[in-house]
């Protein structure tokens, strides 16, 4: 049943798969309760995404910004089936990429001031479509603040892509006026995987999962 | 296709797939890539398949080595990044399904040094100041592709001093240069030709990035996107 953000919605009775249906990798045995998303069905997902964009962004030249690092696999994989369209069809959009880091300094009456680190001159955004690709975050402060700081470079359009899921319960109503479009809206679970780490462990995973309580004392901070 | 290196072995292993100078490279025409690109590429030098079956071996090249060992992969931004995206992946994939493991986590670094198609002799390392976590570590970088190996000394100097546990190298390319410095990747996809090549993350002032094949750049591709 399609909702209204369209996306593939994951219900709060979905236990996931269990471990041994699906090849992970031997160092996490012990550190993974059930596989959540395969990443298969990421991809799948991925691709019709990339198609969803090139519909709405493929009019004119487009930045890729991903923010590192967790986003960084969802966008090496929509990047992939963006390229894939370009190459074949007779209409195609010359895409540039960059790669930034936001460090948030939050002070007392939570302005939130970010700072974009490691990225070209963002005058090269002036004019183009941007296409953002981002780690989960927690509550769409640190977004909106990117965006309005990305607005004074007079980019064309810009869209905004959370490394495909979407905890509906993390974010509060304000993220909804960031986020564009949508693989996965999932339930407030405790996941790992894909691009999602736990303490920078657990991105060397492809399949979104649910950490047990070995793998959350064993990478405890 | 290319001309194989003759020896096999482990003794020559780290050349990788030797492309000689003479060869002329595919004809655009039997490949797909991005239109926008028409008359801005000369050849396919090495197309994306070929890259995706030569990194899986480089993979298991790995594996072999540091197996069952915990690694964090530096990744050179931004020529190196689909390479290790897809080198990462393989390394997943082995994990999953062989008798040994990598754990492995993931850090980014840039390196600006090349302005059009030369190599400037600024290096600027963006993202490193702070490498205190690689300190008693098994580091891995991974470089798109090695010219003079000038860039690699800076930064190899640069990660030493952070005195990590043992460093790799993986190269996705290496070129044939005269005036090479000594160290050459641990792990080497490719040793190509001294010609600017493009494609798979490898840009020309940040284009060609979105084409999967390695190319030559053409002479009209040159002059469209100088600076």
């Amino acid at each position: 049943m399609a909702t209204s953000s369209s996306c593939v919605v994951i219900s709060d009775e979905e236990q996931g798969y269990d471990l041994d249906l699906f090849c992970i990798p031997k160092h996490y045995a012990a550190d993974l309760e059930r596989v959540y998303i395969p990443h298969g069905l990421i991809l799948d997902r991925t691709e019709r995404l990339a198609r969803e964009i090139m519909k709405e962004m493929g009019g004119h030249h487009i930045v890729a910004l991903c923010v590192l690092k967790g986003g960084y696999k969802f966008f090496a994989d929509l990047l992939d089936y963006i390229k894939a369209l370009n190459r074949n069809s007779d209409r195609s959009i010359p895409m540039t990429v960059d790669f930034i880091r936001l460090k948030s300094y939050c002070n007392d009456q939570s302005t939130g001031e970010i700072k974009v680190i490691g990225g070209d001159d963002l005058s090269t955004l002036t004019g183009k479509n941007v296409l953002i690709v981002e780690d989960i975050i927690d509550t769409g402060k640190t977004m909106k603040t990117l965006l309005q700081l990305l607005k004074q470079y007079n980019p064309k359009m810009v869209k905004v892509f959370n490394a495909p899921v979407f905890m509906k319960e993390t974010h509060p109503f304000s993220l909804f006026l960031c986020v564009s479009v949508v693989g996965f809206e999932v339930p407030d679970k405790f996941v790992v995987g894909y691009a999602l780490d736990y303490n920078e462990y657990f991105r060397d995973l492809n399949h979104i999962c649910v950490i047990s309580e070995t793998g959350k004392e064993k990478y405890k901070a | 296709m290319a001309e194989v290196g003759v020896q096999t072995g482990r003794r020559r292993r780290h050349e990788g797939i030797v492309i000689g100078d003479d060869w002329p490279g595919y004809s655009l025409d039997l490949f797909s890539y991005p239109a926008h690109y028409s008359g801005d590429l000369d050849c396919v030098i090495v197309p994306h398949g070929v890259i995706m079956d030569r990194t899986e071996r480089l993979a298991r090249n790995i594996m072999d080595d540091l197996g069952d060992h915990h690694i964090v992969v530096l990744c050179v931004l931004k020529g190196g990044y689909q390479f290790c995206a897809d080198l990462v992946d393989q390394i997943k994939a082995l994990s999953c399904t062989s008798e040994h493991t990598i754990l492995m986590r993931v850090h980014f670094i840039r390196l600006k040094s090349y302005l059009n198609d030369q190599s400037t002799e600024d290096l600027h390392i963006l993202g490193a100041e702070d490498l205190s976590f690689l300190t008693g570590k098994n580091v891995l970088i991974v470089e798109g592709i090695v010219g003079t190996g000038k860039t690699m000394e800076t930064l190899l100097k640069h990660v030493e001093a952070f005195r990590p546990k043992m460093i790799k190298v993986a190269g996705l390319l290496v070129k044939r240069v005269q005036n090479r410095s000594a160290r050459v990747p641990d792990y080497v996809g490719f040793e190509i030709p001294n010609r600017f090549v493009v494609g798979y993350a490898l840009d020309y002032n940040e284009y060609f990035r979105d084409l999967n094949h390695i190319c030559v750049i053409s002479d009209s591709g040159k002059k469209k996107y100088k600076i």
